[in-house]
């Protein structure tokens, strides 16, 4: 508290998280994207169709309700590759940022020595593609998590490992204080 | 009883009695219906059968009570710094518990507890695999021994051991709550708990006694009918001040029963609180384990001249019953504004200055006007262009209309952000106006977004995440929202203030 109290903060010296240079996800993870998009909208194509075919009185709409079908599918892609084109992750000195959102762009900060535990995810086909999700998990409860998807396995792991050493860091000097 | 709780040992041997208790109740519920059917159908010979089931009901609960006792044991690992137990009848059950992982520990009698003279210990943690451990049956000096064990942990032998710590030191009561002061808030706060509480209650009764009916095969509606009388036979506005009366008597006595003769003590560096009507609660809490600490207040309770103070821990970030919610949430009913400044003072150090204050955009109230108040109006103009009978309730839909443009618009006079150099200060609300304090060293992580549409007009929002909760400040200048990200990340980044 002492140390603190003299201390004038120029606000505008502090560094910007908004002006951070962000790392993209790696190129191929677009790929696994779509994997997933297209898995979930053949899923409902299938629901629809059984619903066409079960459904007598409904057939006569059948082109209107394609072509909105189409535009939705259109709009979802569009999305997508906006939201992809605005991902990113920087691991910066004293904390972690990722950058994400389809519609809302959602920036999350998680300070280093606020991280209860890191863990490494290799979904189905991001392992295809040599991809892994990074997970950092706070006290913040559920919102407050992080899951940084598209890095590749390596670099995953340099940044995972980086990040444990660092908690331990944080937590070594904390216990010998006490 | 080994003082030091360094051997594993028993509970108190009354303890059986608790447990066959709770066996046997468990064993009641749970056969409830059978019995009452055959209490019914029975004849006199077949009354034996029936003895003899009840008397084997009895023997099976002592048994496993006695057993419960036998096989549960505990003990505290200083060494480890852990806590241990050991139970379980048919599956062997080891539970440990950092020591440092305890976040609060309570100490309740219950009824039957309070006849036998024994106490039960809950041990609350912060671990992330939410543990729940709790002894049933402890004597109290053991009770108070134990839990000054469990909370003073750092590895010391100084002070404690040699103050000797009779039970709980007669400290001066930092806060009472007077009957009077319990009173009020009966009369103005929690109606919705209360409401719940007996419509769940009513339809517990409903279908409760319609089941019972239904096992002796003569339900025939009696209920429905009864109920049908009854409503028609009181005018239907004398049924809503009856109501009303009800739920205000729910209301005092839930109050009542909850906080009777409530006090807070200080004891080592710790808040004591303790109130409880038939069964006393009391709760230890260290004040810099509290993440959130919130006041409310509405139109009464401000004319009343008292406040309502939640104190909040940290959760571990699950979702969590209603039950553990309200565990570590811990409510101080009833201060006045010196009593709040004063308990303020002891959670946070200081009472928070006014910081600057920041508040948001009118285009706060865009979404909910349109979601609360033009698709329903919307949805009953179409309706009632094509039903007739539906246009005759338009003073409703006016009424409702105006009375939602008033309750949002004073959602957005009161959706404010104060920061100051150490605290942040979120106000909310439309009747019940609260304001949540949490230091800026709290926030776990933070999240800031924007739509894209609000780009141009630069609006966007806040989420801080906290152990206890997030807080949240929507529609704000998106500017002065990054510049405040800049300065608490600065805060949290440069200082080594733990958060627990």
């Amino acid at each position: 508290m002492l140390h603190f109290a003299n201390e004038t903060i120029d606000l505008d010296q502090l560094p910007k998280y908004e002006e951070t240079k962000l790392n993209a996800p790696h190129a191929s993870y677009w790929r696994v994207i779509l994997i997933n998009l297209l898995i979930c909208l053949l899923l409902l194509s299938g629901a629809l169709a059984m619903l066409f075919f079960l459904n007598q009185e409904i057939r006569p709409y059948l082109v209107p309700m394609g072509i909105a079908y189409l535009l939705v599918w259109i709009l979802l892609f569009v999305l997508y590759r906006a939201s992809f084109k605005k991902r990113g992750f920087a691991l910066r000195e004293k904390d972690i940022m990722y950058k994400s959102g389809i519609i809302a762009e959602t920036t999350t900060i998680i300070p280093l020595n606020r991280i209860q535990h890191v863990a490494l995810e290799e979904g189905l086909f991001s392992r295809m593609y040599g991809l892994a999700t990074l997970q950092l998990f706070t006290a913040g409860g559920q919102s407050g998590h992080m899951h940084i998807a598209g890095i590749p396995i390596a670099k995953a792991r340099v940044i995972k490992e980086a990040l444990v050493k660092r908690l331990d860091l944080i937590e070594n000097p904390a216990i010998e204080a006490q | 009883m080994n003082q030091d709780f360094s051997q594993p040992q028993r509970q108190s041997v009354t303890g059986i009695i608790i447990m066959t208790g709770n066996m046997l109740q468990e064993l009641i519920r749970a056969f409830i219906i059978p019995i009452l059917l055959m209490i019914y159908k029975t004849d006199y010979k077949q009354m034996m059968v029936f003895v003899i089931i009840v008397g084997a009901i009895l023997l099976v609960s002592l048994l496993l009570g006695y057993l419960n006792y036998r096989r549960f044991t505990f003990f505290l690992d200083e060494a480890k710094q852990e806590f241990v137990i050991n139970k379980g009848i048919f599956k062997r059950i080891q539970l440990t518990i950092q020591l440092d992982k305890i976040q609060q520990v309570n100490i309740n009698q219950s009824l039957l507890q309070k006849v036998i003279g024994i106490y039960s210990l809950h041990i609350d943690t912060a671990g992330t695999d939410g543990k729940e451990v709790s002894l049933k049956a402890i004597d109290e000096q053991s009770a108070y021994r134990l839990k000054e064990k469990l909370l003073n942990h750092k590895p010391n032998l100084q002070a404690h051991e040699t103050e000797n710590p009779v039970a709980p030191a007669p400290v001066l009561p930092l806060l009472k709550i007077s009957a009077g002061t319990l009173f009020k808030v009966g009369l103005t706060s929690n109606y919705g708990r209360s409401l719940a509480l007996l419509i769940g209650f009513a339809f517990a009764a409903f279908h409760n006694i319609k089941e019972l009916l239904k096992a002796f095969d003569t339900d025939n509606g009696q209920v429905e009918s009864v109920l049908e009388k009854g409503i028609t036979a009181f005018s239907v506005s004398l049924l809503i001040v009856l109501v009303l009366f009800i739920l205000l008597a729910t209301n005092i006595i839930r109050t009542f029963v909850k906080y009777f003769d409530f006090q807070i003590s200080k004891q080592n560096g710790s808040l004591l609180m303790a109130s409880g009507l038939f069964s006393r609660n009391h709760t230890l809490l260290s004040p810099k384990k509290v993440q959130i600490t919130a006041y409310s207040q509405n139109y009464f309770q401000q004319k009343l001249n008292f406040m309502n103070l939640t104190l909040r821990q940290a959760h571990a970030g699950k979702e969590q019953s209603e039950k553990e919610l309200h565990k570590s949430n811990l409510e101080v009913p009833g201060c006045n504004v010196a009593e709040k400044d004063a308990l303020l003072q002891l959670i946070l150090g200081k009472t928070p200055p006014q910081g600057q204050v920041f508040i948001p955009n009118f285009r706060f109230l865009n979404l909910p006007i349109f979601f609360n108040l033009v698709i329903p109006v919307g949805i009953y103009l179409l309706l009632a262009s094509h039903i007739r009978q539906l246009w005759s309730f338009y003073p409703l839909a006016i009424a409702y209309f105006v009375l939602g443009i008033l309750m949002i618009y004073i959602s957005y006079t009161k959706h404010r952000l104060s920061v100051s150099e150490d605290f942040i200060v979120k106000q909310k609300g439309i009747w019940d106006i609260s304001n949540e304090i949490i230091f800026s060293h709290k926030i776990q992580s933070i999240t800031t977004f924007q739509f894209p549409w609000h780009k141009s007009v630069d609006v966007g929002h806040l989420h801080l995440h906290t152990a206890a909760g997030m807080i949240r400040f929507k529609y704000g200048n998106y500017t002065e929202i990054k510049q405040l990200v800049n300065y608490w990340l600065y805060q949290l980044e440069s200082g080594s203030e733990e958060w627990m």
